[in-house]
Protein backbone atom coordinates (compact mmCIF):
# COMPACT_ATOMS: atom_id res chain seq x y z
CA UNK A 1 0.00 0.00 0.00
CA UNK A 2 0.95 3.57 -0.37
CA UNK A 3 3.31 3.26 -3.27
CA UNK A 4 4.03 6.79 -4.13
CA UNK A 5 5.34 7.96 -7.45
CA UNK A 6 8.30 10.01 -6.33
CA UNK A 7 8.03 12.37 -9.27
CA UNK A 8 4.43 13.36 -8.77
CA UNK A 9 3.83 15.64 -5.84
CA UNK A 10 0.56 15.99 -4.06
CA UNK A 11 -0.08 19.58 -3.18
CA UNK A 12 -2.33 21.11 -0.57
CA UNK A 13 -4.77 22.01 -3.31
CA UNK A 14 -4.90 18.41 -4.36
CA UNK A 15 -5.83 17.43 -0.85
CA UNK A 16 -8.52 20.07 -0.72
CA UNK A 17 -9.88 18.95 -4.07
CA UNK A 18 -9.82 15.40 -2.80
CA UNK A 19 -11.92 16.34 0.21
CA UNK A 20 -14.42 18.10 -2.02
CA UNK A 21 -14.55 15.22 -4.42
CA UNK A 22 -15.12 12.80 -1.61
CA UNK A 23 -18.10 14.79 -0.44
CA UNK A 24 -19.28 14.94 -3.99
CA UNK A 25 -18.91 11.19 -4.29
CA UNK A 26 -20.88 10.58 -1.13
CA UNK A 27 -23.69 12.81 -2.35
CA UNK A 28 -23.57 11.05 -5.68
CA UNK A 29 -23.77 7.74 -3.87
CA UNK A 30 -26.65 9.03 -1.77
CA UNK A 31 -28.63 10.19 -4.80
CA UNK A 32 -28.17 6.83 -6.40
CA UNK A 33 -29.30 4.99 -3.33
CA UNK A 34 -32.28 7.30 -2.89
CA UNK A 35 -33.20 6.88 -6.54
CA UNK A 36 -33.20 3.14 -6.12
CA UNK A 37 -35.19 3.45 -2.92
CA UNK A 38 -37.82 5.65 -4.54
CA UNK A 39 -38.08 3.24 -7.45
CA UNK A 40 -38.58 0.27 -5.15
CA UNK A 41 -41.08 2.12 -2.96
CA UNK A 42 -43.08 3.18 -5.96
CA UNK A 43 -43.02 -0.40 -7.11
CA UNK A 44 -44.32 -1.46 -3.72
CA UNK A 45 -46.98 1.23 -3.82
CA UNK A 46 -48.22 0.04 -7.17
CA UNK A 47 -48.33 -3.49 -5.90
CA UNK A 48 -50.38 -2.42 -2.89
CA UNK A 49 -52.81 -0.47 -5.07
CA UNK A 50 -53.16 -3.41 -7.35
CA UNK A 51 -53.79 -5.69 -4.38
CA UNK A 52 -56.89 -3.82 -3.23
CA UNK A 53 -58.02 -1.28 -5.81
CA UNK A 54 -61.11 -0.27 -3.82
CA UNK A 55 -59.79 0.52 -0.40
CA UNK A 56 -56.24 1.70 -1.04
CA UNK A 57 -57.12 5.37 -0.58
CA UNK A 58 -58.06 4.86 3.03
CA UNK A 59 -55.12 2.56 3.66
CA UNK A 60 -52.74 4.32 6.02
CA UNK A 61 -49.81 2.27 4.88
CA UNK A 62 -50.26 3.41 1.30
CA UNK A 63 -50.51 7.04 2.36
CA UNK A 64 -47.43 6.74 4.49
CA UNK A 65 -45.48 5.15 1.68
CA UNK A 66 -46.43 7.92 -0.72
CA UNK A 67 -45.41 10.52 1.82
CA UNK A 68 -42.10 8.78 2.22
CA UNK A 69 -41.58 8.83 -1.52
CA UNK A 70 -42.29 12.56 -1.62
CA UNK A 71 -39.96 13.18 1.26
CA UNK A 72 -37.20 11.19 -0.41
CA UNK A 73 -37.75 13.11 -3.60
CA UNK A 74 -37.36 16.39 -1.77
CA UNK A 75 -34.14 15.17 -0.22
CA UNK A 76 -32.98 14.09 -3.64
CA UNK A 77 -33.60 17.58 -4.97
CA UNK A 78 -31.56 19.04 -2.15
CA UNK A 79 -28.80 16.57 -2.76
CA UNK A 80 -28.76 17.49 -6.44
CA UNK A 81 -28.45 21.15 -5.55
CA UNK A 82 -25.60 20.40 -3.22
CA UNK A 83 -23.96 18.31 -5.87
CA UNK A 84 -24.17 21.19 -8.30
CA UNK A 85 -22.72 23.52 -5.68
CA UNK A 86 -19.82 21.21 -5.09
CA UNK A 87 -19.23 20.82 -8.79
CA UNK A 88 -19.25 24.58 -9.22
CA UNK A 89 -16.78 24.93 -6.41
CA UNK A 90 -14.51 22.36 -7.97
CA UNK A 91 -14.69 24.16 -11.28
CA UNK A 92 -13.86 27.40 -9.51
CA UNK A 93 -10.88 25.88 -7.78
CA UNK A 94 -9.68 24.45 -11.03
CA UNK A 95 -9.95 27.80 -12.73
CA UNK A 96 -8.23 29.55 -9.85
CA UNK A 97 -5.37 27.10 -10.13
CA UNK A 98 -5.07 27.96 -13.78
CA UNK A 99 -5.09 31.63 -12.87
CA UNK A 100 -2.40 31.03 -10.28
CA UNK A 101 -0.31 29.32 -12.93
CA UNK A 102 -0.87 32.30 -15.20
CA UNK A 103 0.26 34.72 -12.50
CA UNK A 104 3.27 32.59 -11.79
CA UNK A 105 4.16 32.64 -15.45
CA UNK A 106 3.88 36.41 -15.60
CA UNK A 107 6.03 36.77 -12.49
CA UNK A 108 8.68 34.49 -13.87
CA UNK A 109 8.70 36.36 -17.11
CA UNK A 110 9.04 39.63 -15.29
CA UNK A 111 11.89 38.30 -13.21
CA UNK A 112 13.77 37.16 -16.27
CA UNK A 113 13.11 40.44 -18.00
CA UNK A 114 14.50 42.50 -15.10
CA UNK A 115 17.49 40.21 -14.93
CA UNK A 116 18.11 40.70 -18.61
CA UNK A 117 17.68 44.43 -18.25
CA UNK A 118 20.26 44.45 -15.48
CA UNK A 119 22.75 43.08 -17.91
CA UNK A 120 22.26 46.22 -19.98
CA UNK A 121 23.30 48.52 -17.11
CA UNK A 122 26.85 49.29 -18.34
CA UNK A 123 25.72 49.58 -21.90
CA UNK A 124 27.15 53.16 -22.16
CA UNK A 125 30.55 52.02 -21.07
CA UNK A 126 30.48 49.19 -23.52
CA UNK A 127 29.43 51.48 -26.32
CA UNK A 128 32.22 53.92 -25.43
CA UNK A 129 34.64 51.10 -25.32
CA UNK A 130 33.47 49.94 -28.67
CA UNK A 131 33.84 53.43 -30.11
CA UNK A 132 37.35 53.66 -28.70
CA UNK A 133 38.24 50.36 -30.16
CA UNK A 134 36.89 51.41 -33.51
CA UNK A 135 38.95 54.65 -33.36
CA UNK A 136 42.01 52.67 -32.51
CA UNK A 137 41.31 50.36 -35.36
CA UNK A 138 41.06 53.32 -37.70
CA UNK A 139 44.40 54.57 -36.44
CA UNK A 140 45.98 51.26 -37.16
CA UNK A 141 44.47 51.28 -40.59
CA UNK A 142 45.91 54.71 -41.24
CA UNK A 143 49.35 53.72 -40.09
CA UNK A 144 49.26 50.74 -42.32
CA UNK A 145 48.03 52.90 -45.17
CA UNK A 146 51.01 55.27 -44.70
CA UNK A 147 53.37 52.44 -45.23
CA UNK A 148 51.55 51.81 -48.41
CA UNK A 149 52.18 55.44 -49.50
CA UNK A 150 55.90 54.70 -49.87
CA UNK A 151 55.00 51.88 -52.15
CA UNK A 152 52.73 54.19 -54.07
CA UNK A 153 55.49 56.75 -54.63
CA UNK A 154 57.68 53.96 -55.83
CA UNK A 155 54.93 53.16 -58.26
CA UNK A 156 55.06 56.78 -59.36
CA UNK A 157 58.75 56.50 -60.01
CA UNK A 158 58.17 53.45 -62.10
CA UNK A 159 55.50 55.33 -63.97
CA UNK A 160 57.84 58.21 -64.60
CA UNK A 161 60.57 55.96 -65.89
CA UNK A 162 58.18 54.16 -68.14
CA UNK A 163 56.96 57.49 -69.47
CA UNK A 164 60.48 58.59 -70.16
CA UNK A 165 61.16 55.40 -72.06
CA UNK A 166 58.00 55.84 -74.01
CA UNK A 167 58.97 59.40 -74.87
CA UNK A 168 62.30 58.18 -76.16
CA UNK A 169 60.67 55.57 -78.32
CA UNK A 170 58.12 58.04 -79.58
CA UNK A 171 60.93 60.48 -80.40
CA UNK A 172 62.71 57.74 -82.37
CA UNK A 173 59.70 57.08 -84.44
CA UNK A 174 58.96 60.76 -85.06
CA UNK A 175 58.79 61.52 -88.81
CA UNK A 176 61.66 63.36 -90.45
CA UNK A 177 61.07 66.99 -90.24
CA UNK A 178 62.61 69.57 -92.58
CA UNK A 179 65.78 71.01 -91.08
CA UNK A 180 67.23 74.39 -91.11
CA UNK A 181 70.64 73.06 -92.14
CA UNK A 182 72.20 74.68 -95.10
CA UNK A 183 70.02 77.66 -94.82
CA UNK A 184 71.63 81.01 -94.33
CA UNK A 185 71.48 81.87 -90.73
CA UNK A 186 68.97 84.55 -90.08
CA UNK A 187 70.36 87.88 -89.37
CA UNK A 188 70.14 88.27 -85.71
CA UNK A 189 71.55 90.87 -83.48
CA UNK A 190 74.98 90.04 -82.05
CA UNK A 191 73.77 88.86 -78.75
CA UNK A 192 71.17 86.56 -80.15
CA UNK A 193 73.66 84.98 -82.55
CA UNK A 194 75.82 83.97 -79.68
CA UNK A 195 72.89 82.36 -77.98
CA UNK A 196 71.99 80.38 -81.06
CA UNK A 197 75.54 79.11 -81.36
CA UNK A 198 75.43 77.98 -77.85
CA UNK A 199 72.17 76.13 -78.30
CA UNK A 200 73.50 74.47 -81.50
CA UNK A 201 76.43 73.17 -79.60
CA UNK A 202 74.14 71.76 -76.94
CA UNK A 203 72.07 70.06 -79.61
CA UNK A 204 75.12 68.34 -80.98
CA UNK A 205 75.99 67.02 -77.57
CA UNK A 206 72.54 65.67 -76.95
CA UNK A 207 72.38 64.16 -80.41
CA UNK A 208 74.98 61.56 -79.60
CA UNK A 209 72.96 59.30 -77.22
CA UNK A 210 69.99 59.55 -79.53
CA UNK A 211 71.83 57.63 -82.15
CA UNK A 212 72.87 54.95 -79.73
CA UNK A 213 69.40 54.38 -78.41
CA UNK A 214 68.13 52.24 -81.33
CA UNK A 215 71.15 50.02 -80.93
CA UNK A 216 70.23 49.39 -77.36
CA UNK A 217 66.61 48.70 -78.12
CA UNK B 1 -27.57 -12.04 -22.30
CA UNK B 2 -26.04 -14.59 -24.53
CA UNK B 3 -24.41 -17.72 -23.29
CA UNK B 4 -22.38 -19.74 -25.75
CA UNK B 5 -24.43 -22.75 -26.91
CA UNK B 6 -21.90 -25.06 -25.31
CA UNK B 7 -23.29 -23.96 -21.93
CA UNK B 8 -26.23 -26.25 -22.60
CA UNK B 9 -23.99 -29.17 -23.50
CA UNK B 10 -24.12 -31.72 -20.67
CA UNK B 11 -20.56 -33.17 -21.06
CA UNK B 12 -19.18 -29.73 -20.32
CA UNK B 13 -20.12 -30.29 -16.70
CA UNK B 14 -18.17 -33.51 -16.38
CA UNK B 15 -14.43 -33.42 -16.05
CA UNK B 16 -13.08 -34.94 -19.24
CA UNK B 17 -10.39 -37.59 -18.67
CA UNK B 18 -8.52 -36.82 -21.90
CA UNK B 19 -6.07 -34.01 -21.21
CA UNK B 20 -6.39 -32.35 -24.62
CA UNK B 21 -10.16 -32.34 -24.47
CA UNK B 22 -10.06 -31.22 -20.86
CA UNK B 23 -7.91 -28.24 -21.74
CA UNK B 24 -10.44 -27.32 -24.41
CA UNK B 25 -13.19 -27.78 -21.86
CA UNK B 26 -11.49 -25.53 -19.34
CA UNK B 27 -10.95 -22.93 -22.05
CA UNK B 28 -14.65 -23.07 -22.83
CA UNK B 29 -15.48 -22.51 -19.18
CA UNK B 30 -13.11 -19.60 -19.03
CA UNK B 31 -14.76 -18.12 -22.07
CA UNK B 32 -18.22 -18.55 -20.54
CA UNK B 33 -17.11 -16.96 -17.29
CA UNK B 34 -15.45 -13.97 -18.92
CA UNK B 35 -18.28 -13.39 -21.39
CA UNK B 36 -20.86 -13.54 -18.66
CA UNK B 37 -18.90 -11.15 -16.49
CA UNK B 38 -18.40 -8.71 -19.35
CA UNK B 39 -21.99 -8.71 -20.53
CA UNK B 40 -23.46 -8.33 -17.07
CA UNK B 41 -20.93 -5.94 -15.69
CA UNK B 42 -19.83 -8.38 -13.02
CA UNK B 43 -16.46 -8.38 -11.39
CA UNK B 44 -16.43 -10.70 -8.44
CA UNK B 45 -16.94 -14.40 -8.16
CA UNK B 46 -16.64 -16.69 -5.19
CA UNK B 47 -14.92 -20.05 -4.97
CA UNK B 48 -18.12 -21.85 -5.99
CA UNK B 49 -18.53 -19.86 -9.19
CA UNK B 50 -21.23 -17.56 -7.91
CA UNK B 51 -21.08 -14.02 -9.17
CA UNK B 52 -21.62 -11.21 -6.73
CA UNK B 53 -22.85 -7.84 -7.76
CA UNK B 54 -21.93 -4.57 -6.11
CA UNK B 55 -24.76 -2.65 -7.63
CA UNK B 56 -28.26 -2.87 -6.28
CA UNK B 57 -29.57 -4.24 -9.52
CA UNK B 58 -30.50 -7.86 -9.22
CA UNK B 59 -28.65 -10.57 -11.01
CA UNK B 60 -30.45 -12.31 -13.83
CA UNK B 61 -32.07 -15.53 -12.54
CA UNK B 62 -29.61 -17.92 -14.12
CA UNK B 63 -26.77 -16.13 -12.33
CA UNK B 64 -28.35 -16.27 -8.89
CA UNK B 65 -26.59 -19.54 -8.28
CA UNK B 66 -23.21 -20.79 -9.37
CA UNK B 67 -22.39 -20.37 -13.02
CA UNK B 68 -21.14 -23.96 -12.95
CA UNK B 69 -24.63 -25.24 -12.42
CA UNK B 70 -27.13 -25.14 -15.23
CA UNK B 71 -30.63 -25.79 -13.98
CA UNK B 72 -32.20 -25.89 -17.41
CA UNK B 73 -30.31 -29.07 -18.25
CA UNK B 74 -29.98 -30.21 -14.65
CA UNK B 75 -26.18 -30.34 -14.62
CA UNK B 76 -23.63 -29.07 -12.16
CA UNK B 77 -19.86 -29.26 -12.38
CA UNK B 78 -18.31 -30.99 -9.35
CA UNK B 79 -16.60 -28.68 -6.84
CA UNK B 80 -13.17 -30.18 -7.46
CA UNK B 81 -13.46 -29.52 -11.17
CA UNK B 82 -14.65 -25.97 -10.45
CA UNK B 83 -11.56 -25.49 -8.34
CA UNK B 84 -9.40 -26.77 -11.18
CA UNK B 85 -10.99 -24.35 -13.63
CA UNK B 86 -10.62 -21.42 -11.28
CA UNK B 87 -7.01 -22.21 -10.46
CA UNK B 88 -6.28 -22.52 -14.17
CA UNK B 89 -7.75 -19.06 -14.67
CA UNK B 90 -5.72 -17.76 -11.76
CA UNK B 91 -2.47 -18.94 -13.33
CA UNK B 92 -3.56 -17.51 -16.66
CA UNK B 93 -4.27 -14.15 -15.09
CA UNK B 94 -7.90 -13.86 -16.09
CA UNK B 95 -8.76 -14.20 -12.43
CA UNK B 96 -7.02 -12.65 -9.46
CA UNK B 97 -7.37 -13.13 -5.75
CA UNK B 98 -9.72 -10.64 -4.23
CA UNK B 99 -8.22 -8.37 -1.64
CA UNK B 100 -9.42 -7.48 1.81
CA UNK B 101 -11.57 -4.74 0.32
CA UNK B 102 -13.55 -7.10 -1.86
CA UNK B 103 -16.41 -9.27 -0.77
CA UNK B 104 -15.59 -12.32 -2.86
CA UNK B 105 -12.65 -14.60 -3.29
CA UNK B 106 -11.78 -13.74 -6.86
CA UNK B 107 -11.91 -10.81 -9.23
CA UNK B 108 -12.70 -11.53 -12.85
CA UNK B 109 -10.44 -9.85 -15.37
CA UNK B 110 -11.95 -10.00 -18.80
CA UNK B 111 -9.20 -7.65 -19.78
CA UNK B 112 -5.77 -7.93 -18.29
CA UNK B 113 -4.56 -5.43 -15.75
CA UNK B 114 -2.33 -3.63 -18.22
CA UNK B 115 -5.22 -3.10 -20.61
CA UNK B 116 -7.34 -1.75 -17.78
CA UNK B 117 -4.59 0.59 -16.71
CA UNK B 118 -4.17 1.83 -20.27
CA UNK B 119 -7.90 2.26 -20.65
CA UNK B 120 -8.06 4.32 -17.47
CA UNK B 121 -5.20 6.42 -18.71
CA UNK B 122 -7.07 6.92 -21.95
CA UNK B 123 -10.14 7.98 -20.01
CA UNK B 124 -8.12 10.51 -18.06
CA UNK B 125 -6.72 11.85 -21.29
CA UNK B 126 -10.03 12.09 -23.11
CA UNK B 127 -11.88 13.66 -20.20
CA UNK B 128 -9.08 16.08 -19.34
CA UNK B 129 -8.40 14.60 -15.96
CA UNK B 130 -4.63 14.78 -16.27
CA UNK B 131 -3.00 16.48 -13.33
CA UNK B 132 -6.20 16.35 -11.34
CA UNK B 133 -7.23 14.38 -8.35
CA UNK B 134 -9.78 11.76 -9.32
CA UNK B 135 -11.43 9.62 -6.72
CA UNK B 136 -11.75 5.93 -7.39
CA UNK B 137 -15.50 6.30 -6.99
CA UNK B 138 -15.51 9.00 -9.65
CA UNK B 139 -13.48 6.75 -11.90
CA UNK B 140 -15.58 3.62 -11.49
CA UNK B 141 -19.02 4.96 -10.65
CA UNK B 142 -19.07 8.58 -11.68
CA UNK B 143 -21.27 9.87 -14.46
CA UNK B 144 -18.26 10.68 -16.58
CA UNK B 145 -17.15 7.07 -16.94
CA UNK B 146 -20.51 5.72 -18.04
CA UNK B 147 -20.00 3.82 -21.25
CA UNK B 148 -16.42 2.94 -20.44
CA UNK B 149 -15.67 -0.69 -19.79
CA UNK B 150 -14.35 -0.08 -16.31
CA UNK B 151 -17.55 1.60 -15.17
CA UNK B 152 -18.78 -0.40 -12.20
CA UNK B 153 -15.42 -1.95 -11.48
CA UNK B 154 -14.79 -2.58 -7.79
CA UNK B 155 -12.60 0.13 -6.37
CA UNK B 156 -10.13 -2.38 -5.01
CA UNK B 157 -9.51 -3.71 -8.48
CA UNK B 158 -9.35 -0.20 -9.91
CA UNK B 159 -6.69 0.65 -7.32
CA UNK B 160 -4.69 -2.39 -8.34
CA UNK B 161 -4.83 -1.42 -12.01
CA UNK B 162 -3.87 2.13 -11.20
CA UNK B 163 -0.86 0.94 -9.28
CA UNK B 164 0.49 -0.23 -12.62
CA UNK B 165 0.26 3.37 -13.77
CA UNK B 166 2.08 4.39 -10.62
CA UNK B 167 4.83 1.96 -11.53
CA UNK B 168 4.96 3.45 -15.00
CA UNK B 169 5.44 6.84 -13.35
CA UNK B 170 2.20 8.21 -14.72
CA UNK B 171 0.16 8.35 -11.54
CA UNK B 172 0.24 8.65 -7.81
CA UNK B 173 -2.28 7.35 -5.30
CA UNK B 174 -3.88 9.34 -2.54
CA UNK B 175 -4.90 7.67 0.68
CA UNK B 176 -7.59 8.41 3.20
CA UNK B 177 -7.12 8.53 6.94
CA UNK B 178 -7.13 4.71 7.10
CA UNK B 179 -4.38 4.55 4.48
CA UNK B 180 -6.65 3.09 1.87
CA UNK B 181 -6.25 4.18 -1.72
CA UNK B 182 -9.17 6.40 -2.50
CA UNK B 183 -8.00 8.68 -5.22
CA UNK B 184 -5.47 8.96 -7.97
CA UNK B 185 -3.67 11.74 -9.73
CA UNK B 186 -2.65 10.93 -13.26
CA UNK B 187 -0.28 13.10 -15.20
Amino acid sequence: MGQRGSKIKITEQDKAVLQLKRSKDSIHRYTRRTNDLIASEQQELKAMIRANPQTYKSNNKVRLLLKRVHYQERLLDQASDQLINLENMLANIEFKLVEAKFLEGIQNGNKILTKLNKEFVNVDEIMEDAAEQIAYQNEIDETLAQNMVGVESYEDEIDKELEAMENELVGEMAPEMPTTEGLPAPQLPQRQQEQVAQSQQEEEVTEQPRQEAPLLA
Amino acid sequence: MTVPPIYAFPPLYTRQPNAIIRNKQIDSWEDILLTTARENGLWEIDTEGKFTSQTTQELPPHLQGSIFSNESIGRTAPPLFVKEILSHMLTKGSLVQGGSDTTSAYLVLWKNMDSWASLMLEWCETTNKLGQVVTLYELTNGDESIGWDFHGMPQGLAARCLRLLVKRGRATMLQDEYDRDIAVKVI
